[in-house]
């Protein structure tokens, strides 16, 4: 038994190397002077340490711009999924109405379709809205429903007992407040969960920003990475200092969220 | 809570929401505007970096001195102009386009053929700007169909530059550079030191840097468009065999390998010209200003492009303009900038800066461009310049061609057979229109 | 009771909850109306038209199709997606199941190393394909470094037509961190009840994960499959980076939706774009409907 969990952690501790090697060079790129950078065989530790290629890197884009104009993009998105998406669900679970099960068919029939094959005329509805270059484009759509993450929650709310309804009715609660109040409170993991995909989605977001920002002002960090690429593509440490910075609120997010992150891609991976 | 109560309440959440976003995206405009002070604010895309970056700016400050009442608001696009304006065409498309883009002139005609950009015939003719004044290349690659439709700025030609050191460590003689292709190749043979699979050195690589094959083409006497047929010839004998030697090229020096090295290196300092690991590069004018910046102790010279017989050198011009897209707000601010920037003064400023000719003569004079020992000779070979064909696909053609390149080098079809591809597809697409 | 008065209140109630259903539901039929049902039409029709951005464009028939299927890199970009979607869907498959089973063993510090191989998953893939250009450079990259340290030359991996796209796979599975999460939820369901009685008839290692673990986890593979394929299929962030939009070395990265962006939206051929995209959809629904047809030999659920 002990030699098997030897083998085991020989072959985790291999796989991790595979794993995390590359953090640990994107951090040794980061901070290395250019001509470390350049130096082959490759070395490992930077000397000096070039904390200055994070400062030039920051200086060189609109760090903070981008930073800002993400993190707006990010949270009105999540904002409007974890408003829109919850209720969409609850009442495709719990609410009786004519036309229901047909909507929610549909509903899982445009989840089937493939991003792309709306992608151009979305492009010209918002193009004739005059949303092209706004973040209009990233946000408002949030604010009416992701299919997915309705039928994520729907089969949430379809596992809570109906009799928490039917005693809050009978004693007189109006519908919103028995959703507001008692069922959205109960549902509360999943809804983390949806609005932890939905932050992921659109931090990462590269596709959307790039056919709708038109302007640098309103530039993602997604973005500005690739643009900082196109344009000084071999400066290596600045381009890790960048990418660093860009994945490090992630990462932070994801050690305090950890449980939820995994308990949320777990729920997907059964359910789905 | 009673229905009625809610669905105000739902009505308003959604209303001022809906007038945020309408206010985000009011204050979002890319087009420029007029305060209250009576000053204009035009917006100008472009793509440049480094040293014509600097020139830019340059210009905008003194075209901000003699126009106080306009504003300049310059937005580096990546990649803006060359052969990648999807950006530029998407604003268009929104109806909010910038005022002013720096523009690559050879899309000009495809631009103008699609109703993307402002027709300028009027405001220049009104300001008595006119052919006489430029390059004749220079106002025709402006112009489709006798109606101007940018105003240019500067142009190139292509020549190969060599590191004298490497030559005369190689035993080459610095002062009889290589005239014809089997000279070349014998010199790059020579220049080259491979270690396995990695080059310690590399001669010469025909498609690196402005190593395209319209150059290589003409070098070899071949020809890329018949005006009166409306036809691309890319499949002109001359040309494939001008392919044939790039794909050859590639083979014996082994393409793998190239892409290795090639991918290594950088742009700026990290250019492998300029650190010493490539000794022959086809390139423009501009080298000049980024040796100087990056290395100026590099011992280095140019010659033109070798051709199979040692005669009849020659070479391509490209270059600049600027263009008021179309739908822009501030067309009339617009022009000003435009006018400037076409003018002796602004062609004075941004091509001492930026080492770009100028598309005037007088100014390329004035700089002392023919007198600089390097830059002489690309003045010199402009007379016998040729310039990419002036027609509605020109971008088509061009991406084209440059994947032909890539297909050759890899051995993906021969010469002959991808060039006839391109051919095809290239005039099926003029004769769509 | 009282018939005659319960009849109106449910009525009433029907009513309401009708009220309410619709109400709640709002947001999403105008959003599906808007952002799904009618771009999905339009797209249809777009895709017999050659409508471009800035003109209106004619119908055109089945035009689009049939210039698509003399697209050299329309093949080109299938070839493509499909030599990516062969080696990496399997082998994203192999080596998840295989992290899992080790990390299943329950050894010391399985928390940690579930960190670990998640990381990756979190890393922005433009970040990710910044990252992994550096790490796979040539010259001066960690990989070749490491080869060349054994005595390798390495190749010049996304600069070669060859290894480019090994080069996709490889970095792809770096992020299979989701799927080894997936793959343990399902392993922790099997019920240690199976175990046990095979260790009765005296069953190896081996033959338990043949007979017990992989027909078990088969929903959760299954779910991984579609998802894979699906995926595989989108491929287009990391491409695009990685060759600056151009698919180069010669159209070797040149993937299906990176085509499809580059007629749309670099040449504003919308109409071209649109049959694309159906074209895509009708691959990805047929695949789907294959792997769905064909899990009934092969996906076993617990209790049937």
């Amino acid at each position: 038994m002990n030699v098997r969990k030897a083998l085991a952690h020989v072959c985790l501790i291999a796989a991790s190397l595979f794993f995390i090697v590359p953090f640990i060079w994107m951090l040794s790129t980061s901070l290395k002077p250019r001509e470390q950078i350049y130096s082959f065989p490759p070395e490992w530790i930077p000397s000096p340490v070039m904390w200055s290629n994070y400062v030039d890197a920051m200086s060189y884009i609109p760090f903070f711009t981008y930073l800002n104009n993400t993190v707006i993009i990010t949270f009105m998105s999540t904002l409007g999924v974890i408003l829109a998406c919850p209720i969409v669900a609850y009442s495709f679970a719990k609410l009786r109405w004519r036309g229901r099960n047909g909507l929610f068919i549909t509903t899982i029939a445009v989840m089937m379709i493939p991003g792309q094959v709306t992608m151009i005329p979305l492009f010209l509805l918002f193009n004739k809205l005059g949303w092209i270059g706004t973040p209009l484009p990233l946000i408002v759509p949030a604010f009416l429903g992701v299919p997915f993450f309705i039928f994520l929650l729907r089969q949430f709310f379809m596992g809570l007992p109906d009799s928490l309804m039917d005693a809050a009715r009978i004693d007189g609660a109006g519908e919103f407040r028995i959703y507001a109040q008692i069922m959205l409170p109960l549902a509360r993991p999943a809804v983390l969960a949806v609005g932890l995909f939905q932050f992921m989605a659109s931090w990462t977001d590269f596709i959307g920003p790039l056919l709708y920002l038109t302007n640098e002002s309103s530039y993602t960090l997604s973005l500005g990475l690739q643009q900082f690429q196109s344009q000084r593509g071999s400066e290596w440490g600045l381009m890790m200092a960048v990418s660093t910075m860009m994945t490090l609120p992630v990462i932070i997010l994801f050690f305090f969220l950890q449980k939820t992150f995994i308990q949320g891609i777990t729920f997907t991976g059964i359910k789905g | 809570m009673n229905a009625k109560k809610m669905s105000v309440t739902l009505l308003a959440v959604i209303l001022s929401v809906a007038i945020v976003f309408a206010g985000c995206s009011n204050s979002q405009q890319s087009g420029g505007s007029t305060d209250a002070s009576g000053k204009t604010t035009i917006t100008f895309w472009h793509a440049m970096t480094d040293v014509t970056a600097e020139a830019v700016e340059a210009v905008i400050a003194d075209f901000e001195a003699k126009h106080p009442d306009i504003n300049i608001e310059p937005t580096y696009i990546a990649n803006q102009g060359e052969g990648q304006n999807e950006k530029l065409l998407a604003a268009i498309a929104g109806g909010n386009p910038p005022d002013v883009a720096y523009f690559d002139r050879f899309e000009v005609g495809a631009w103008a053929a699609q109703g993307s950009l402002e027709e300028l015939t009027e405001f220049a003719a009104a300001d008595g700007i006119n052919q006489d004044m430029y390059y004749p290349f220079a106002w025709n690659e402006s112009s489709y169909q006798g109606k101007l439709y940018a105003v240019p700025t500067t142009t190139d030609s292509r020549l190969v530059y060599y590191n004298i050191d490497h030559f005369t460590e190689a035993g080459l003689d610095p002062n009889n550079p290589p005239s014809t292709i089997a000279e070349l190749e014998a010199a790059a043979e020579q220049l080259t030191k491979k270690d396995g699979k990695r080059f310690e050195r590399i001669g010469f690589i025909p498609w690196y840097g402005q190593g395209w094959l319209y150059g290589w083409g003409w070098a070899f006497g071949g020809d890329f468009y018949d005006p009166e047929t409306n036809q691309a010839t890319a499949n002109d004998p001359k040309n494939v065999e001008a392919l044939q030697w790039i794909a050859d090229f590639a083979q014996k020096y082994n393409v793998e390998d190239i892409a290795a090295f090639t991918d290594s290196q950088g742009t700026g300092a990290m250019d492998p010209f300029l650190s010493g690991q490539l000794s022959m590069k086809v390139s423009g004018p501009w080298e000049v200003s980024a040796i100087e910046k990056f290395m100026p102790d590099l011992n280095y010279g140019v010659f033109p492009m070798p051709t199979p017989t040692g005669t009849d050198h020659t070479t391509w011009s490209g270059g600049w303009s600027v263009v008021i897209p179309k739908g822009a707000k501030n067309k009339e601010a617009a022009w000003e900038f435009l006018k400037y920037f076409g003018s002796a003064n602004g062609q004075k400023i941004f091509s001492d800066i930026s080492k770009d000719f100028s598309v005037i003569d007088s100014v390329n004079e004035e700089l002392g461009f023919k007198e600089d020992p390097i830059l002489k000779q690309f003045v010199d070979i402009l007379p016998v310049s040729n310039n990419r064909p002036v027609m509605t696909q020109g971008s088509l053609y061009w991406n084209e061609l440059a994947g032909a390149v890539e297909n050759a080098t890899r051995g993906n079809g021969t010469p002959q057979e991808i060039l006839d591809q391109v051919t095809q597809k290239v005039n099926n697409e003029l004769a769509k229109e | 009771m009282q018939p005659t008065e319960s009849t109106p209140t449910l009525k009433k109630n029907k009513e309401k909850s009708n009220y309410y259903g619709l109400l709640f539901a709002s947001p999403w039929i105008l959003g599906l109306m808007l952002f799904y049902a009618f771009p999905l039409l339009s797209s249809v029709y777009f895709s017999f038209t050659s409508y471009s951005i800035l003109q209106p464009g004619n119908f055109v028939g089945l035009q689009n199709y049939k210039d698509l299927m003399n697209d050299d890199l329309f093949w080109k970009s299938i070839y493509n997606t499909v030599y990516f979607a062969v080696f990496f869907v399997p082998l994203s498959i192999i080596f998840g199941i295989a992290l899992a089973m080790v990390l299943n063993i329950k050894v010391k510090g399985m928390a940690v190393y579930r960190t670990v191989f998640f990381l990756p998953t979190l890393v922005p893939h433009i970040a990710l394909a910044v990252l992994w250009m550096w790490l796979l450079n040539p010259g001066f990259g960690l990989v070749n470094g490491m080869l060349h340290s054994i005595g390798i030359e390495g190749p010049a991996w996304l600069g070669s037509e060859t290894w480019s796209k090994p080069s996709l796979v490889f970095m792809s599975l770096w992020g299979i961190g989701q799927a080894i999460v997936i793959y343990l939820a399902g392993l922790a369901d099997i019920p240690q009840d199976y175990y046990d009685a095979s260790d009765v008839d005296g069953a190896n290692w081996f033959q338990k994960i043949r007979t017990i673990t992989l027909p078990l986890l088969t929903p959760v593979i299954f779910f991984n499959l579609v998802m894979g394929v699906i995926g595989a299929f989108q491929q287009f962030t990391l491409p695009y980076a990685l060759t600056k939009g151009q698919g180069s070395p010669a159209n070797s990265m040149t993937f299906y939706v990176m085509y499809l962006y580059d007629n749309g939206f670099k040449f504003f051929k919308m109409g071209y774009a649109s049959a694309m995209a159906w074209i895509l959809f009708v691959i990805i629904m047929v695949l789907t409907a294959i792997i769905f047809w064909s899990s009934k030999r092969w996906v076993h659920y617990q209790g049937k």
